[in-house]
């Protein structure tokens, strides 16, 4: 007895924690499932913000940041100064998206960035369904796939059926976009389904029909089947083609009264002219990039030439959407339990760079993220290039982001 | 020395009437959801979000690509309705197992699971695209003019008989200074992570079209298109109902 109570909550044990795997799972919604090197060198994402956490049903939200996608875009995947659109990742329709804009311009339709370019988005959200949802901004560039940015945890409460979404038509029509054109719709596929089945059904009617009638045929052969095909039949199916024929006609010309103005769908690309390059004192070249994985340090030597009035050091580092924050420049803190943050994980030896001078610095970037991220199987990518933005911050606090990139060397002991 | 004595079950024509009752009640429904089952398959792997999507209706590839894939059931199965049982059922019999199936799948997994407006997912018809080449069949008994008249009818009437459904989302209204139409705007709204705007396979330019006629010259070279495609279909339909491959193997 003893054994089989044993046995039933290992089983139950068993059971619970396969779910609770399965929720771990479902949370991470795919962004540690592409390639590191992919997330280093696509798009690096900076500033993502939502302006609530927490909203009720029809309650707006915006998610704003900035983004430049990597001078080091991979040569072998289809480039983002082709075809690109911004969206949002987010499970389905549980919000209406109401606008959207990359650098003031709307966002309908499809665009092209440039590499090394910067841009601010701006994308407002009205919730219509309550959950909780982890919002990224995303970028998809056609034949490449998804650029996912950072998510935030977003609360969504509320009574759905308060849900609204209108919109007022050329023709001066407001119309509620969640039912819009469903009841026509529905009429008339009934229509169709009630004549189709009046056509089954007048088959049916005949029933018996498939012992006897193959029966028959056989008996016929191939010449003379058709005489098991009656003068009802032939009327019968003279009146379907012609009623058919006719729906078809009139329904089409009852249309064209009701609905005179339309238009053809609508698509196309629209440009957006990225920001005015920021005066940029600093010159970065990466001369050295190596990631030890015992100690999951990635270490970064850098040269840095100081043409400003000021003197700058290494505030922050940022890879594939992780954060490595110089707690000596920056007080940072995560936004949620799932914002990708290392607090003070950054370590730069060599002091701050000054005005006119030009001096190595190295740069470590130590924190478990990169293992538990998934980065570290950057060491198999086919061409072992690396990239991250780095923000460099001067006395008064003002920032200079400056993407580095190179080879990287992994060491092993 | 034995004898072989054959003895049928049946031992009235009452009882072989019931027999006969009973095969169409077992027969008929298992057919229906095998037409269901295999329409709604090869549906989605040839048309896909064409039919998923209000945006998607286009003038130009959806009218063509639509009928294509669309008739290849209706033809094959014809053939075999026709041939063995002289039934002139099996296009309209497909299409409404397509689209039964497709408002239950539209409704259960895209509104309901998905939380999409089902006036932004709802079907297509095309129950009377079947219909005619059903009644095509029956009054002419040829495949050859029901290819000729049934599956060029077939592609040219499809935008026509959707025109009344899709025309309402058809009407053109503005968003942050663009135009678009009310199913453009939906599929904006209504965020589709997988789905972006360049995804759209539809009409992209005016340059290569007759004029204003997009639609008409879609829908014709569909239709003549569809006049082969039928009668492709329908040959596989010949060579299906033969079942020379089961032969080859028993």
């Amino acid at each position: 007895m003893m054994n089989r109570l044993i046995s039933w909550a290992c089983a139950a044990l068993i059971v619970l924690s396969s779910f609770t795997v399965a929720i771990e799972s479902a949370e991470a919604h795919g962004e540690r499932a592409q390639m590191p090197q992919l997330r280093m060198r696509s798009v690096h994402w900076f500033d993502v913000n939502v302006s609530t956490v927490d909203m009720q049903i029809n309650d707006i939200v915006k998610v704003t940041g900035s983004f430049m996608p990597s001078k080091y875009w991979p040569e072998h995947v289809q480039s983002i100064e082709k075809t690109a659109f911004l969206n949002i990742g987010v499970p389905g329709p549980s919000f209406v998206r109401l606008d959207s804009r990359v650098n003031g311009v709307p966002m309908i339709r499809s665009t092209a960035f440039m590499k090394g370019e910067r841009y601010n988005f701006e994308v407002t959200l009205k919730a219509r369904k309550v959950g909780r949802y982890h919002v990224h901004p995303v970028i998809n560039v056609e034949g490449t796939g998804p650029i996912i940015g950072p998510g935030l945890w977003v609360d969504v409460g509320g009574d759905e059926a308060a849900f609204e979404n209108s919109a007022t038509t050329l023709l001066g029509q407001t119309i509620d976009l969640e039912t819009y054109g469903l009841r026509n719709a529905a009429f008339w596929s009934a229509l169709w389904f009630v004549i189709g089945l009046a056509w089954f059904a007048y088959w049916l009617s005949k029933c018996p029909i498939v012992v006897p009638r193959f029966k028959r045929v056989d008996e016929l052969g191939v010449v003379n089947a058709d005489k098991i095909i009656t003068t009802t039949d032939r009327r019968v199916g003279f009146v379907f083609l012609v009623l058919t024929l006719s729906l078809v006609t009139g329904s089409y010309m009852y249309t064209q009264e009701k609905w005179p103005i339309t238009t053809p769908l609508q698509t196309g690309k629209v440009e957006v002219p990225p920001l005015e390059a920021e005066s940029m004192p600093l010159k970065v070249r990466l001369t050295d990039a190596r990631y030890r994985i015992p100690g999951r340090s990635f270490r970064m030597e850098l040269e840095v030439t100081n043409s400003g009035d000021s003197p700058v050091t290494v505030g922050e580092f940022a890879a594939g959407n992780l954060r490595f924050i110089n707690s000596a420049v920056l007080q940072v803190t995560p936004k949620d339990e799932d914002d990708l943050i290392a607090a003070d994980a950054l370590r730069v030896e060599g002091g701050s760079v000054a005005p006119g001078e030009t001096r190595t610095i190295v740069v470590y970037a130590d924190d478990a993220l990169w293992e538990t991220q998934r980065m570290t199987t950057m060491i198999a990518s086919p061409d072992a290039l690396v990239a991250g933005l780095l923000f460099f911050f001067d006395a008064n606090g003002e920032r200079y982001p400056v993407e580095v990139g190179g080879m990287m060397i992994p060491e092993f002991v | 020395m034995s004898q072989e004595l054959t003895v049928s079950a049946v031992r009235s024509t009452a009882e072989q009437h019931r027999v006969h009752v009973q095969v169409d009640l077992l027969a008929i429904p298992l057919v229906v959801l095998l037409f269901a089952a295999v329409f709604s398959f090869q549906f989605a792997l040839l048309v896909g979000d064409w039919d998923y999507w209000i945006d998607w209706r286009d003038r130009r590839w959806w009218p063509l690509v639509t009928p294509l894939a669309l008739t290849i059931l209706p033809a094959v199965f014809s053939y075999f309705l026709w041939e063995r049982l002289r039934l002139p059922l099996a296009a309209t019999l497909t299409i409404l197992a397509l689209t039964a199936a497709a408002w239950v799948s539209r409704y259960l997994n895209f509104h309901l699971f998905a939380n999409f407006p089902m006036n932004m997912v709802w079907p297509s018809a095309y129950i009377g695209l079947g219909l005619i080449v059903d009644c095509i069949l029956l009054l002419t008994g040829s495949f050859f003019w029901t290819g000729l008249l049934g599956g060029f009818a077939f592609a040219v009437l499809l935008y026509p008989m959707n025109w009344p459904l899709l025309a309402p989302f058809q009407v053109p209204l503005e968003l942050h200074g663009t135009m678009l139409t009310v199913s453009d705007l939906m599929g904006f709204e209504y965020v589709r992570t997988a789905i972006p705007e360049y995804v759209r396979i539809i009409e992209q330019s005016t340059l290569r079209t007759f004029g204003e006629a997009v639609t008409p010259l879609t829908a014709v070279f569909a239709g003549f298109l569809n006049i082969m495609n039928f009668w492709f279909w329908t040959w596989i339909g010949y060579l299906g109902s033969k079942a020379l491959w089961i032969r080859k193997i028993v």
